[in-house]
């Protein structure tokens, strides 16, 4: 578990100040309805925090970031493919509603986690002293806020009372490495027996080789394309240290995600394989429309 | 029915942007019953089965309650209730239907009776909101926007609990309860029953008390007499006002009249849209 323990999390009801607009700002410029795992344990670092979206935010709002996550969701897709089916709903007695929303639930982090390793990459790059960006020509914006068919994020408690859940997380984490449970899982805690059906199917393949060197490969991609993005990344180990956090805790937390999230990805992928063609998860759950009114802005970002 | 087994019974239609989860069983002339706040459609669960012997019921779960869609920002008013169980009507193939309804579902429907009486075929209200009997205090203070950083979701769910308790003649069982709130013991669950509660707006059954006379639908008024949300006082109003209507008084029977008296309840409600 990266020799961590288990960093202090800022929920979105407990967001207050700098660290509450934050988290508005990560809602309205990812296009997401909820703050996932790794923001809410960055907020932990109130101070960190803040410069850190603002650091990355001019790279978030482009369609350059969103095109980037958009290959990696694509790759995932194509490595899920070769790793198998989980055909977790096929032996349960899931409703026509439940079904629904299921798939939307899988769609909401389908869309969401590429961005999100895409930018862990990009701020460990930074942190490393590695620069990003440069672009010089017009940088195409994209619109605000989640798309209105956007399942919320909603989740089962960390610590839920029911203990088959208590016992699933602990299972998950155990065997995923993690120290505190995913926003997708706590998602899919909503429909226990689903979960723990997937899961059943899902773990054996995370043990493989092939999924291990699937994940590193996902993750080395993902570093290459944050280096792709238009702006640089003005954030690096002194200015943590400026801050006067601790940069040592704050990189190593953030290598955490950069190494969770591409397994992450590739497991959501597979989830999506029982309800929908490999060719149709390749393309965006949710395409978004360039910025209109504001006009196209040119390089330099911040 | 425990509200697992409920909820994995539902089915689902997209409305405009929205979704809709809502139950479907037996076979007859449609009947839609419309639960309030701060329920969902499980609050049926034991009149269904009764009712879907002589007919095709229908139960959905209100936009922003239950299992349909709880995504924040849009509107949640009684007045979009009723144009979103119109639209949603129209996307099940309903064109009318017997409409029975509770609390502000009672609102929604009395809306529905007057703006949208092409729909209605007969109209059985119970314990409902109407004129200016409502937002309880409870609800005013649940809608409060603070509440979502002061309270959390278990909390929420607890108090809710021991509120409705007040709302019952009889002794419910804790997991009927607990199942009543279910969708509501998430952050999300507890921040879309917020903003339902916000969206509470007297004003949206007051201007339509001068419309009440013109309603042609055959009418029910079942009230649990003992109420302590939704006094009787207002079932014998809307007697007077609706025409040709009549008044059911439920002995030993709270708000959740149709949770403490359901045979009875059923056997009415069944009389009715059987005559």
């Amino acid at each position: 578990m990266f020799g961590l323990g288990k960093p202090k999390q800022i929920s979105e009801t407990e967001a207050e100040g700098e660290v509450e607009r934050a988290f508005h700002e990560i809602r309205q410029t990812l296009r997401v309805s909820g703050i996932n795992l790794n923001f809410r344990t960055w907020a932990g670092y109130q101070k960190f925090f803040p410069v850190m979206w603002d650091a990355m935010r001019p790279n978030a709002e482009t369609r350059a970031f969103e095109t980037a996550a958009d290959r990696v969701r694509a790759e995932a897709v194509r490595i899920a493919e070769r790793l198998g089916k989980l055909d977790a709903a096929t032996s349960l007695r899931l409703g026509e509603s439940q079904s629904y929303q299921i798939r939307r639930a899988l769609d909401l982090y389908h869309y969401i986690n590429p961005k999100l390793l895409v930018l862990t990459s990009a701020v460990s790059l930074a942190l490393d002293g590695e620069r990003t960006g440069g672009a010089t020509g017009s940088v195409e914006l994209i619109e605000r806020g989640a798309p209105t068919q956007m399942y919320p994020m909603e989740m089962v408690a960390e610590e839920p009372e029911d203990t088959r859940l208590q016992e699933l997380f602990e299972d998950i984490k155990q065997t995923l490495s993690l120290s505190t449970i995913n926003s997708d899982y706590r998602t899919l805690a909503l429909w226990p027996d689903y979960l723990a059906a997937g899961w059943r199917a899902l773990k054996p393949i995370t043990k493989s080789e092939e999924y291990k060197q699937a994940s590193e490969q996902l993750r080395k991609m993902a570093g290459e394309v944050a280096q792709t993005l238009p702006y640089g990344v003005p954030l690096s180990r002194e200015r943590v240290e400026e801050l006067g956090e601790d940069a040592d805790e704050i990189i190593e937390t953030t290598r955490k995600f950069e190494h969770i999230l591409p397994s992450l990805i590739i497991n959501i992928a597979l989830f999506e394989l029982d309800w929908r063609t490999p060719d149709t998860l390749v393309q965006s759950p949710f395409p978004v429309a360039a910025r209109r009114d504001i006009g196209n802005r040119q390089g330099g970002g911040q | 029915m425990n509200w697992r087994d409920y909820q994995s019974m539902q089915r689902v239609a997209e409305v405009g942007e929205r979704f809709v989860s809502y139950m479907g069983e037996g076979t007859g002339d449609p009947v839609i019953l419309i639960h309030g706040i701060p329920t969902w459609g499980y609050l049926w669960h034991r009149l269904i089965p009764m009712l879907a012997k002589q007919n095709r019921v229908l139960a959905p779960d209100l936009i922003g309650f239950g299992y349909s869609d709880k995504s924040d920002c849009f509107d949640r008013s009684i007045a979009r209730q009723a144009e979103m169980i119109d639209a949603w009507m129209e996307k099940v193939g309903i064109e009318r239907a017997h409409i029975v309804a509770h609390d502000i579902g009672g609102g929604i429907a009395l809306r529905l009776a007057t703006c949208f009486p092409h729909r209605v075929n007969k109209l059985c209200v119970m314990n409902t909101v109407c004129y200016d009997s409502w937002p309880i205090e409870a609800m005013l203070q649940f809608g409060h926007p603070e509440t979502r950083r002061k309270v959390s979701a278990s909390t929420a769910v607890t108090m809710l609990k021991q509120a409705l308790k007040q709302g019952f003649a009889t002794s419910p069982h804790d997991e009927m309860l607990d199942g009543l709130l279910a969708p509501y013991a998430t952050e999300v669950g507890k921040l879309s029953l917020v903003r339902n509660a916000a969206a509470l707006n007297t004003n949206l059954t007051t201007e339509i008390s001068p419309l009440l006379a013109r309603i042609e639908a055959a009418t029910l008024i079942v009230w649990g007499e003992d109420d302590v949300f939704q006094p009787l006082k207002y079932g014998e109003r809307l007697v007077r006002d609706i025409p040709g209507a009549r008044l059911v008084r439920v002995k030993d029977a709270r708000h959740f009249v149709m949770l403490d008296q359901p045979d009875e309840v059923a056997g009415h409600v069944s009389t009715f849209l059987g005559e």
